[in-house]
């Protein structure tokens, strides 16, 4: 395997969060009764007509901006033709000569270096209607028939199955925060084909190509790509020469395998669709689209990052967007990111799992969490206390002061208290302190240890580390 | 002139269109295909044939509509017009094999 030089290329579907299809008003929608989500045009009435939505462009826009592509001032659909039950019209639409958007790119970070995955096209198309296959017999749904879909081709320009793999999560990270797609590969609204050559040396044309079709998770597209590898470097090593064919992952045998094709290469006849007009991209469109772009993740990581949130921390926000979102309400705000990042992540978190909420439907009100940071980062609270607090502040409208009064928590925030409490805790530990003046760095830990259990954890941790590296230096 | 079109492209044409053809019938349609094509060959001629083709007759941006849902089929309805259903679902003939999705 070693000896050969991979080349991949990935295409993705992605099923655009609009209300209704492309060209019907009928309900974009997923998880309903089969064949309630339909009308004359999705099921290809003879006489009926296509009308584009308005919001499939917009979404489309967005999608080519965030994707860095160039963007088609004027385009049109094409017919792509077929005989197969998934489509009742016996075309789909879809825009085969001019894509809304080319010429793109997503950077990724691969051993610590960046790369860019270039995007060679990105077009908008109507979804199929999903057939399952049982027994002898095939079950069609057309609720999915119409749905709007984005397709995203890269240029071969992948070198391994973990490459693909970032790609697509950070594309998924990409559409998912700009709402363009719900990116839920479980349900189908994400789906990923992967085109995979091998050849000897970097100077000979590419190898024959295998495009493994609708692998069902990110994870697959990684280990189906590394298997076909395998499988392409296998037969190159016994001299077989083979032809390029369309394959499937199965997850249960855990490689790839041939599978049969609606049509192949140039036998879809696309022509222009008739039945819809040009289109036509303004500036002044794309500037419109352009405000509606959120504060993107690697935004988002580095805006955390300038505020005092760790980077590990920044990372794991990101993945939740619903607490990154949160926190933006913040970021006017004075507070303490790195304290507020930490509850967001810590108890907040535990909190919310525990309770299947989305902090948005909580009583955590922003004047709330403020003061919650504030206490903590002040030492009015302690972790302790906000395990004690946090069920009532997260589902009740009482604000923190009088929570922390009802809870009866008194914290010592005197510091000559501190002082006093572990000036003793020093006397009663002599082994300890030696053990820290030799440099053990253990001895530390274990001197902090004491001072909590004395005041039964109802002191800031930081406030009494400053107090005892204090009294330990004098 | 196109030259005459091979027995297998007629048969793989006719495959595409879904369509049964006799053995006998390959010879009329060579004929008739070959025909088609060079009709084909002389509207490229044209003056201007190879300027940005124009897809529609009318020039301007392309009608969108808003995107608000309306009225959906009943699937009582659409059933109706399937020869065979399985519970809610439309059924044919298998078309891949087994448990594969698409």
């Amino acid at each position: 395997m070693s000896n050969y030089i991979p080349t991949i290329g990935v295409e993705v579907h992605c099923e655009l969060k609009t209300n209704t299809k492309i060209f019907s008003n009928s309900v974009n929608g997923y998880g309903q009764m089969a064949n309630s989500l339909t009308n004359v045009i999705d099921l290809g009435y003879p006489g009926t007509l296509p009308t584009l939505n308005k919001e499939v462009i917009n979404l489309a826009i967005k999608a080519a901006l965030i994707l860095n592509c160039k963007i088609r001032p004027k385009m049109h659909f094409d017919r792509k033709n077929y005989f197969y039950p998934d489509n009742p019209k016996n075309y789909q639409i879809t825009q085969a000569e001019t894509p809304i958007g080319y010429d793109g790119y997503v950077e990724i970070d691969i051993d610590g270096k960046k790369k860019k995955i270039e995007i060679e096209e990105m077009h908008i198309e109507e979804d199929t209607c999903k057939s399952t296959h049982r027994g002898t017999k095939t079950l069609l749904d057309f609720n999915r028939a119409g749905v709007p879909l984005i397709e995203i081709v890269t240029k071969p320009c992948m070198e391994s199955g973990e490459e693909a793999k970032l790609y697509l999560e950070k594309l998924k990270e990409l559409l998912f925060y700009s709402d363009v797609s719900d990116c839920k590969m479980e349900e189908g609204s994400m789906r990923a084909d992967a085109n995979v050559s091998i050849r000897k040396n970097i100077s000979d044309p590419y190898g024959t190509k295998a495009e493994i079709k609708n692998i069902g998770s990110i994870s697959n597209v990684k280990l189906s790509i590394e298997k076909e590898i395998e499988r392409q470097a296998k037969l190159y090593d016994n001299g077989e020469i083979f032809l390029p064919q369309t394959r499937r992952f199965d997850d249960k045998l855990n490689d790839t395998v041939l599978m049969r094709v609606k049509e192949t290469g140039n036998d879809y006849r696309y022509f222009p669709e008739p039945d819809i007009p040009y289109v036509y991209i303004t500036e002044k469109q794309i500037a419109e689209v352009r405000k509606t772009i959120p504060m993107l993740p690697d935004e988002r990581k580095e805006k955390y990052q300038s505020l005092g949130i760790s980077e590990v921390n920044a990372k794991k926000l990101v993945q939740n967007r619903s607490l990154s979102d949160y926190l933006n309400e913040f970021l006017d705000e004075k507070i303490d990111f790195k304290t507020a990042s930490n509850l967001l992540l810590g108890d907040i978190s535990g909190y919310l799992n525990k309770n299947e909420q989305e902090i948005i439907n909580t009583h955590l009100t922003k004047e709330k969490f403020i003061e919650l940071t504030n206490n903590i980062s002040d030492g009015t609270l302690t972790s302790k206390n906000i395990k004690e607090i946090l069920d009532t502040v997260m589902e009740s409208d009482k604000n923190i002061k009088e929570i922390i009064k009802e809870t009866g928590i008194q914290n010592i925030t005197d510091s000559s208290a501190i002082t006093e409490m572990i000036k003793k805790i020093i006397k009663e530990n002599p082994c300890s302190v030696a053990d820290y003046k030799a440099g053990k760095d253990r001895a530390i830990k274990y001197l902090m240890g004491q001072i909590m259990k004395e005041s039964k954890g109802s002191l800031n941790p930081k406030m009494a580390m400053d107090i005892l590296l204090e009294e330990l230096n004098k | 002139m196109k030259n005459k079109l091979t027995k297998e492209e007629v048969l793989h044409v006719a495959h595409l269109a879904r369509i049964k053809i006799d053995e006998g019938e390959i010879e009329k349609y060579q004929i008739e295909l070959e025909k088609l094509l060079n009709d084909v060959d002389k509207i490229k001629e044209v003056e201007g044939y190879d300027e940005e083709k124009m897809i529609a007759p009318w020039t301007k941006n392309t009608i969108t509509r808003e995107d608000k849902s309306g009225e959906m089929l009943n699937p009582k309805e659409v059933l109706k017009n399937a020869p065979r259903h399985s519970g809610n679902y439309i059924e044919v003939p298998i078309v891949i094999s087994d448990g594969e999705e698409a």
